[in-house]
């Protein structure tokens, strides 16, 4: 019927398509829905990381306090040409809106600047403390992600019986335990009580460390063959892991729990059941692929926090890693430091966001048609 | 159901099985066994290990081991200085020093030999790169008289430079490669980063690897001319003091810097030696002597009812045994400290009469200090909430003001807090360092205290005095001044050096905390 009645208009309507078929070959042509979502939400992880700089940079800067004061010593400090020669050294003298953009004109050509405490380039100290905490967070996240999840579901399939309480309670030391006192407890029992784990740092004091490729002990050790080391750097990161990944296992399985909770009641669920489905094929692709989602938003976050550097821990365990790096920049007020260290934090986790985005975007196909 | 248990067993002794395999492994050592490596452990300040801009614990440390100076403390002893590189000889009137290099054949780590021309650099650098520590040889002129002599010159009497030259920021550099990697005497100098990767001292060891946040390790100078140290290394390692207590326990390190007092009660003979120092470091209280930043604290009155009523034996119980009283900032060991039975003793009826001269009436006083420093142990935080409830007692009302360390030292140096905690680490064992305390000195500026002519006229007198009666000219100074309560002297703490019982024997004096090159 259309057809028919489009037909004494024939010409108008070959006019019409050609019009749409010029407008077609002239409009860019559509973007797969998955590129697309990628390339939106690097635009937007590119503008949240200026929002860092500036963040970061008029925070630093609104101290009430003068970085000189505590780079002098109090004799120098007395002195008003060291004063004013240090001043005009490290730029302090400018207005803040020169020091914004020397600032962020620097950043572009990947300078950070140079710790006004002990001279060297920040970006080179941070690639040096970076890969420590890189190495404790993956390791901690390894430990966080495997028990969190399996004490979380099995939390769950076991609702109300011991083993959930008991798990529960669990949980609920990891969390709410202060992290200082556990690092410090349990270096003393499982290093020099019971001398199961190797003392603090990342290898043995006399023990030299691999060749760097990675930063990562034992990434490098492995790659250089120096089993060992690689050995001893394994050593040394376990407990530090542990102790670190007791706050997030802790998270996870609580989330996680309660996560699959939420699915196991569901229709699918207890029709997957009711079709006579074997229990692990209910609970692994059912059940959990479902309560997935949140979880790796949790996880997500939890990566970079310990990416970002835990202090404590690193503290006790003389983890030389960006959490260290960062609580002695403050307590120093090294601008440049904490600015960069800021600044790396803040990329961290964009990125850390970003894959965890994307991830979503390949789990759930809704997220990426929206 | 059952199989998720079991899995979850299975992965827990999966990942049990890692970490014991990884523990058997932790006990081999790739790079060679630790029997010539002596591990130390301290809370890092290090800046830098170029001598002459370093200026903190960590870095002098360092430099002590790697440098050699033109003068030396005899055993360590603050009140001798004799020979180092140098013999010396001190003019009649303290305005000339004449150094002599001695034929010890002294070597810096290349081979090279020390000679007048490195000596005149290093004083010279250290002048002129305007660092922390330039103001060491402030006015005074460096000058090569031959291959073996320099002289050193004052326009005013220096007697003070016998007790400056040990100090281990004017250390003694190859000049010859430092010259070639960017050093001068002027403020161009671009040799610290070199200086922080090489170092180029004739001491008993050098630097192998540097950096400034985890470790730094040094390796034995063949070149050296005394005798060959026992530890061929030693690791220095950024370490926090409750990790220290645990290493020494476990013979992880053999030397910790930072214990407190309680933590080093808990080094037991079979784990340890404790070497209890007088330390060089004078805890007190300031007082704003200007009404309208002072409030209070700039009566007389009040500020020795603030003395008054300081219950000391409990401050001393505080910093730990070994820890001294003070009757002046001038630590005890030094030339011109006053005697401790002169210290200020608590009393709470004076204090409480005084008050009421001064006609305060319980308002409270601001008082400042540094939340985030323990100075030997003695953490300032604590210091200051146990001052606030001895001072309470006497009806005195201190609002306590924390604040980080560069936040409190600028806010001080600003001259703008009317009370709180100072700490002042001597910078040579002198009385005249404690100068800058007495009206007219850059730390009494601090507090806008800008004249007193009893005191001038005492300065005046001390600065003339030679001998033993230079020794009593100076402490009536600062008995003096103690007697304004500008300044009240609290405590001085003790330096702790925790040993591990691998060490059999080793040197630990006021000078070196730690002598690693001697340690057996």
């Amino acid at each position: 019927m259309a057809e028919a009645t489009t037909a004494p208009h024939d010409t108008d309507v070959a006019s019409a398509s050609g019009e749409a078929d010029a407008a077609q070959r002239v409009r860019p042509p559509k973007l797969h829905p998955l590129l697309r979502f990628i390339l939106i939400r690097i635009g937007i992880s590119l503008i949240l990381i200026w929002g860092v700089t500036v963040v970061t940079f008029l925070l630093t800067n609104l101290v009430p306090t003068d970085p000189v004061a505590a780079i002098l010593g109090d004799r120098a400090a007395a002195d008003p040409e060291i004063v004013a020669q240090t001043r005009e050294k490290l730029g302090l003298d400018q207005p803040l809106l020169v020091q914004y953009f020397t600032y962020l004109g620097n950043l572009l050509q990947g300078d950070l600047g140079v710790s006004n405490q002990t001279r060297t380039p920040v970006l080179a100290s941070i690639g040096q403390v970076f890969p420590a905490s890189i190495e404790l967070g993956i390791g901690a996240i390894l430990i966080s992600v495997i028990l969190g999840l399996l004490l979380g579901l099995l939390s769950a399939l076991k609702q109300n019986s011991l083993v959930d309480h008991a798990i529960r309670t669990l949980s609920l030391i990891g969390i709410s335990a202060p992290t200082f006192w556990i690092a410090t407890v349990a270096y003393f029992v499982f290093f020099f009580r019971l001398r199961v784990v190797p003392g603090a740092g990342r290898l043995d004091p006399w023990i030299t460390p691999p060749p760097k490729v990675t930063g990562l002990y034992t990434l490098d050790s492995l790659l250089a063959g120096q089993m060992a080391t690689f050995a001893n750097a394994l050593g040394h990161l376990i407990l530090p892991s542990c102790v670190l990944a007791l706050f997030t296992i802790g998270l996870l399985t609580r989330f996680s729990r309660s996560s699959v909770l939420d699915i196991i009641r569901l229709d699918y669920v207890t029709a997957a059941k009711a079709k006579g489905l074997p229990a692990r094929t209910v609970v692994f692709k059912y059940i959990f692929r479902g309560a997935l989602v949140p979880i790796i938003t949790v996880v997500g976050l939890a990566f970079g926090s310990l990416l970002s550097g835990a202090v404590l821990t690193e503290t006790v365990f003389a983890w030389n890693g960006l959490g260290q790096y960062a609580y002695r920049g403050a307590t120093t007020l090294d601008l440049p430091v904490i600015m960069g260290v800021g600044l790396v934090i803040g990329i961290v986790y964009i990125l850390v966001n970003f894959i965890v985005d994307l991830i979503y975007g390949f789990v759930d196909p809704r997220v990426r048609v929206r | 159901m059952r199989r998720l248990t079991r899995n979850f067993v299975a992965i827990c002794s999966t990942l049990a099985l890692t970490a014991g395999l990884a523990a058997c492994g932790s006990g081999s050592d790739e790079a060679g066994g630790a029997g010539d490596t002596i591990v130390a452990e301290t809370a890092f300040n290090l800046k830098t290990i170029d001598p002459h801009r370093q200026f903190e614990f960590t870095g002098s440390t360092i430099d002590s081991a790697i440098y050699q100076t033109a003068l030396e403390f005899e055993d360590g002893d603050l009140t001798k200085p004799t020979d180092g590189l140098c013999s010396f000889e001190m003019s009649e009137d303290s305005k000339e020093m004449t150094l002599t290099l001695k034929d010890e054949d002294a070597k810096f780590s290349n081979g090279d030999p020390v000679t007048a021309d490195d000596i005149v650099f290093s004083f010279e650098r250290l002048q002129g790169i305007k660092g922390n520590p330039s103001f060491f040889l402030d006015g005074v002129k460096v000058k090569k008289v031959d291959d073996k002599t320099v002289t050193l010159t004052s326009a005013e009497p220096n007697p003070a430079l016998p007790y400056i030259l040990p100090n281990s920021s004017i250390g003694i550099v190859n000049s010859k490669v430092v010259k070639e990697n960017e050093g001068t005497t002027d403020e161009k100098d671009g040799a610290e980063q070199f200086l922080n990767e090489n170092s180029q001292g004739s001491g008993p060891y050098k630097v192998e690897k540097y950096d400034a946040d985890s470790q730094v390790v040094l390796t034995a100078n063949e070149h050296y001319n005394g005798p060959e140290p026992k530890y061929k290394r030693v690791v220095l390692r950024n370490v926090s003091a409750e990790t220290q207590l645990t290493d020494i326990q476990s013979g992880q390190a053999q030397v910790a810097y930072d214990l407190n007092a309680d933590q080093a009660k808990q080094i037991d003979e079979s784990m340890g030696k404790i070497s209890s120092l007088p330390s060089t470091r004078s805890l007190y209280i300031f007082n704003n002597a200007d009404e309208k930043i002072g409030g209070p604290a700039a009566d007389p009155n009040f500020r020795k009812a603030v003395m008054a009523a300081i219950d000391y034996d409990k401050l001393i119980d505080l910093a730990g045994k070994g820890s001294q009283r003070m009757a002046s900032l001038v630590p005890n060991e030094f030339v011109g400290a006053v005697p401790k039975d002169e210290a200020p003793e608590r009393d709470l009826e004076k204090a409480k009469k005084l008050l009421k001269e001064a006609g305060y009436d319980g308002e409270k006083v601001p008082f400042h200090y540094s939340s985030d420093q323990a100075v030997n142990g003695v953490d300032l935080a604590q210091l200051a909430e146990t001052l606030q409830a001895q001072l309470k007692e006497a009806g005195i009302n201190l609002d306590l003001k924390p604040a980080p360390s560069s936040t409190q030292l600028d806010g001080f140096r600003s001259a703008k807090q009317p009370m709180g905690i100072g700490t002042w680490g001597a910078d040579f064992p002198d009385p005249t360092n404690y100068n800058v305390f007495i009206p007219g000195g850059d730390v009494a500026d601090r507090v806008n205290w800008s004249e007193d002519p009893k005191l001038k006229k005492l300065a005046d007198e001390a600065a003339k005095a030679k001998g033993d009666a230079r020794d009593a000219a100076y402490a009536k100074l600062f008995k003096a001044t103690t007697d304004t309560a500008v300044w009240i002297p609290l405590v001085q703490p003790v330096s702790t050096v925790a040993v591990g019982s691998s060490i059999e024997k080793f040197v630990s004096n006021a000078d070196i905390s730690f002598d690693f090159a001697k340690a057996e």
